[in-house]
């Protein structure tokens, strides 16, 4: 066909105007948003999967999807609650004759893996199989294997034996060759595996402690309990093409990891295996939606929960992907455009989005609810009680410097300044949901006074600030690891505080390896750190402080290396016991220690805020649990609506821009017509 | 210490007295003077401005009263100079950010203590930004001026050395010199002050060994022309020691690259403070320590312009004078474009 330069120049922008309207800014090309799939996203790829390694959110958010537990925390109830899972009690513990403690869970029946190829190492074919008490020794040895090098060895330590079954493993490995060779599941057996778990047929573990630890049911509601199978280690070990363990995880959990490409996406897919899909657990607590009386008004109200879920079978999402983000703001504009169903807001846009702490009108116009979570961690900033100047060594003199700097750190304006005012002040340790928490209590040396301080400060031999030997202001350190522009601001703002007094404080910022170089050393005088809480107990907190965990001494976490006879005494008499009066009475003594001693200046505890979607529901906060997926849903037809209403192209720019290009090329068109005829 | 920075500035005023005496001597000297203050007056004399804030800023001692309602009781035991009393700091502050002459904090419109005083606006800390502005300027002087006079010695040394012996010294500088020039110098840069540590000296000496060899370069190339000169073969027919040449024929002949190179090499230094502070490894208290900390500002909503606004200017009007009165110079001293304007 010949076509003339006019005719030709009017199909291709045909073509173009014909073409256009169907792109869209769809981030998943090939899903209109119509089936049940949750979008979320990750900034980096966690380091393992392995479940008896994996210790931080961004892996806990997988693993503890994929791998089920023996307990879990109720999806609803605050403060946090156990219920069984793959066990079918809560166990009760038991005191032996000699003193130890035995805890006996009895397992469902009929669990099986999800569908892998490593089960084919037991025959050609074959790719699941029914989980035994086994598997959860095999992975309980595995905490205690230096070759896998579990960061939670210690909390696991009071169970007997476990200890001396890591030594013998060891030296087994380096003395008999042969041994060596074995697969690991075959070593732990050849020593008779963990002397305090015990296998009494496939249904039932009992599991032995030295002393009692009540503590110690929490983690057995974190993944690195799961049960684990033998095939899977064995099968996934890196070599010839095959993944390694740490990457590509074999659990019983409702969802299945099928796609995990670092770089790009992960997909977790729903577990047709799941002990929950069989009509024989379908009543279990872990397997069905909380009943209506577990639902509080609250959550009802607040449109977090829906009520018609009550009782169902779970789970609800057919699917979960995780794309990668590296960057906050197109994140959060991708939630904005409705391509993530739900996201945190990030400090750049707090004041668009939060409006006299609720929801900007923009937002709730959008249908966007917004979820205030408090973390349950704080921050502080410790004094190192070993230094000459502001520790121990200075009795009386530093206790009382210690409470004068105490009082003059305004923690609301600190929240205010940096944090867009996310964050409770902090007057003791313990945050609030936790035992022992009381929400009345107001630490005398947390509120700021500074005329107090100034008396304080005479009293301890500093009059007006002033080092009485050097005639001129008491000198001291902020030893931190953070040498950014924006960590010095944050400094700055105690050392601004402290100098009210008199005070010179200066900062120390190097590099964080020289940091914990100096930690190491004890080469510090004050510094800024934070705790986040592993399990919902007190003593994960008030151990900071304890004597036995003391940096200098144990290398513990107890970096301000708190040591005081009476708090170690009441310490060891709450760690174990029972959430009774008497406990909440210890911990009160142990906080008003800890007033009047000032070995930390509590800060805050942090505050998460969540946006949400309307069609994004039963999603409440999770704080410690975070198998939460089974628990949400997705209204995929509102979601298709509104991805469609709030990205509709905007395409006069570009008509305009055609046109332009067509009445600018047109003269020239018409002089190489005209020269041809 | 504020006794070093006292001293320097009487040093610098004694040698900018004798420097002054010496050009009114010299009339090449004195007549290229008068033609840059004809061509870059403005320039000049905002120059003038910023050297007198660095000089005002350096002078400082302990004692005095801190004035106002005192928020600060260790400013009165610390030296505080001419800018810090005239400004103090101590008193002229508000809680956290707020606008150039607002009546109202920031946040919430909360009451400023000093409300529409503040010229510039405050900073996250309630810090005045025209008084850190104002401060900023001596470190950049310093870092720009020390530096210049650790870079332009060896330079010249080195590179005078190269080009009138020639041979096996020639062959070990220029050697050094690419094998210098042939690593980035920002990671250069970074890896020294990581091994030096962080400090204005640290600093400067960092800078001056990734930046004397674009001059000892040029020095050299100037030297091998200048060693065929007549008057040079002339001198060492007449047996004139090799010191007595390079000090009598070479070095005066230098001396307007070193005046021009000054010049540009400081704008330069100024600069990459500002990177290196962007990184993390900067000079407290400079315009680059400004810029970074205003970095999250920018991307929030609403925006916090003031901050980056008064450090960005500050460092480029400094720069833009300093590079324009350079300009000027090389037209003036070059004897090529100075023919063609008579």
């Amino acid at each position: 066909m010949k076509l003339s330069p006019i005719g030709f120049a009017s199909f291709c922008c045909l073509a173009v105007a014909l073409l256009v309207p169907a792109c869209t800014n769809n981030p998943y090309p090939n899903e209109g948003g119509e089936t049940r799939v949750f979008y979320s996203s990750f900034a980096e790829a966690p380091r393992t999967l392995d479940p008896a390694v994996a210790y931080t959110t961004s892996a806990h958010v997988i693993t503890a999807n994929v791998f089920d537990t023996l307990l879990e925390y109720h999806y609803l109830k605050r403060p946090y609650e156990l219920i069984p899972a793959l066990a079918e009690n809560v166990p009760e513990p038991r005191e032996m004759a000699d003193g130890r403690v035995s805890l006996l869970f009895r397992l469902r029946d009929g669990v099986s893996f999800q569908r892998d190829r490593a089960f084919e190492l037991n025959g050609e074919g074959i790719d699941t199989r029914i989980v035994t008490a086994q598997d959860f020794a095999f992975q309980i040895a595995r905490l205690a294997d230096p070759a896998v090098n579990s960061p939670v060895f210690e909390n696991f330590a009071s169970i007997t034996g476990l200890r001396a079954f890591r030594t013998l493993l060891s030296e087994r490995r380096s003395g008999d060759t042969d041994f060596a060779a074995l697969r690991a599941d075959q070593q732990y057996m050849a020593l008779g595996g963990v002397p305090g778990v015990l296998v009494n047929g496939d249904n039932e573990l009992e599991i032995i402690l030295d002393q009692p630890n009540p503590q110690i049911l929490y983690w057995f509601a974190m993944p690195f309990t799961t049960p684990v199978p033998w095939e899977a280690v064995a099968y996934y070990d890196g070599n010839e093409g095959r993944d390694r363990f740490a990457d590509h995880p074999v659990g019983t959990g409702p969802y299945a990891l099928t796609v995990y490409d670092k770089q790009f996406r992960f997909v977790l897919e729903r577990n047709a295996l799941w002990y929950g899909a069989q009509s024989e657990h379908r009543d279990a607590p872990g397997a069905a939606f909380p009943a209506l009386s577990d639902i509080s008004d609250e959550d009802i109200a607040s449109g977090r929960i829906e009520p018609a879920y009550a009782g169902r079978a779970l789970p609800f999402l057919e699917r979960i992907e995780f794309r990668r983000e590296r960057e906050s703001i197109p994140r959060f504009n991708k939630l904005l455009q409705g391509y993530y169903d739900d996201g945190g807001v990030i400090k750049e846009s707090f004041d668009a989005v939060v409006e006299n702490d609720d929801l900007s009108p923009e937002m709730a116009e959008l249908g966007m609810r917004l979820d205030k979570v408090v973390e349950p961690g704080v921050y502080y900033i410790g004094f190192n009680m070993d230094d000459d100047v502001v520790g121990r060594a200075a009795g009386d003199r530093s206790r009382k410097l210690r409470q004068a700097m105490s009082l003059v750190v305004d923690v609301g304006q600190y929240l205010e300044i940096f944090l867009n005012g996310r964050g409770v002040p902090a007057h003791s340790p313990l945050p609030p949901g936790l035992f022992g928490y009381d929400p009345d209590y107001r630490n005398p040396y947390r509120s700021v006074d500074v005329d107090r301080a100034r008396s304080l400060l005479a009293e301890a031999g500093y009059p007006g600030g002033i080092d009485l030997e050097t005639n001129a202001p008491l000198k001291l350190t902020f030893d931190t690891g953070d040498t950014s522009a924006q960590g010095r601001l944050r400094y700055q703002f105690f050392v601004s505080a402290w100098r009210t007094l008199g005070i010179d404080v200066e900062i120390a910022a190097t590099n964080y390896n020289k940091f914990q170089e100096k930690v190491r050393s004890g080469a510090y005088q004050i510094f800024f750190w934070g705790w986040i809480a592993d399990y919902p107990d007190p003593e994960n907190f008030l151990f900071l402080l304890e004597s036995a965990s003391a940096r200098s001494a144990t290398e513990g976490p107890n970096t301000a290396n708190f040591m005081d006879a009476r708090y170690d005494e009441l310490f060891a008499a709450m760690e174990n016991r029972a959430n009774d009066t008497r406990r909440i009475e210890i911990i009160r003594e142990l906080t008003g220690i800890l007033e009047t001693e000032r070995p930390w200046i509590e800060l805050f505890h942090p505050e998460a805020y969540t946006l949400r979607h309307s069609w994004l529901l039963n999603a409440k906060p999770m704080g410690l649990s975070y198998p939460v997926f089974k628990y949400r849903d997705i209204d995929p037809d509102l979601r298709a609506e509104r991805r469609l209403a709030w990205n509709k192209p905007l395409m006069w720019p570009l008509y305009a821009f055609i046109l332009f290009i067509v009445a600018a090329t047109l003269p020239a068109i018409r002089t190489l017509y005209r020269e041809r005829t | 210490m504020p006794w070093i920075s006292n001293i320097a500035v009487l040093v610098l005023v004694a040698l900018g007295f004798l420097g002054w005496r010496t050009i009114r001597r010299n009339r090449l000297w004195s007549e290229a003077l008068r033609a840059l203050w004809r061509r870059r007056r403005i320039s000049l004399v905002i120059i003038a401005v910023y050297v007198v804030i660095a000089l005002l800023d350096s002078i400082a001692w302990v004692g005095g009263t801190v004035s106002g309602d005192v928020s600060d009781a260790v400013a009165a035991f610390k030296p505080r100079s001419i800018i810090d009393r005239i400004i103090a700091p101590e008193a002229f502050k508000e809680l956290s950010y707020s606008a150039p002459f607002a009546e109202a904090g920031f946040y919430d419109d909360a009451p400023l203590n000093h409300p529409g005083a503040h010229v510039l606006g405050t900073d996250i800390l309630g810090q005045d930004v025209l008084y850190r502005a104002l401060k900023g300027v001596r470190v950049a002087l310093l870092i720009g001026g020390l530096t210049s006079l650790i870079v332009i010695p060896i330079a010249l040394a080195f590179g005078v050395a190269a080009g009138y012996f020639g041979g096996r010294i020639d062959d070990v500088v220029f050697f050094v010199m690419s094998t210098l020039a042939s690593v980035p110098s920002l990671l250069l840069l970074i890896a020294l002050i990581m091994v030096l540590g962080i400090g204005t000296v640290q600093v400067c000496v960092a800078l001056g060994v990734t930046g004397w060899v674009g001059f000892c370069r040029l020095s050299r190339g100037e030297t091998l022309k200048l060693r065929e000169a007549d008057y040079v073969q002339a001198a060492r027919a007449l047996g004139v020691s090799h010191a007595g040449i390079i000090l009598r024929h070479i070095l005066p002949n230098l001396a307007h690259l070193i005046v021009i190179t000054f010049a540009l090499q400081f704008t330069g230094l100024v600069l990459a403070e500002t990177i290196l502070s962007y990184l993390g490894i900067g000079l407290d208290g400079s315009w680059g320590q400004m810029i970074d900390q205003a970095r999250d500002e920018l991307s929030r909503d609403p925006i916090v312009w003031w901050n980056l606004a008064a450090a960005s200017c500050a460092l480029f009007t400094l720069v833009l004078c300093v590079n324009l009165c350079a300009d000027a110079m090389r037209d003036i001293l070059d004897p090529r474009t100075r023919r063609e304007e008579q």
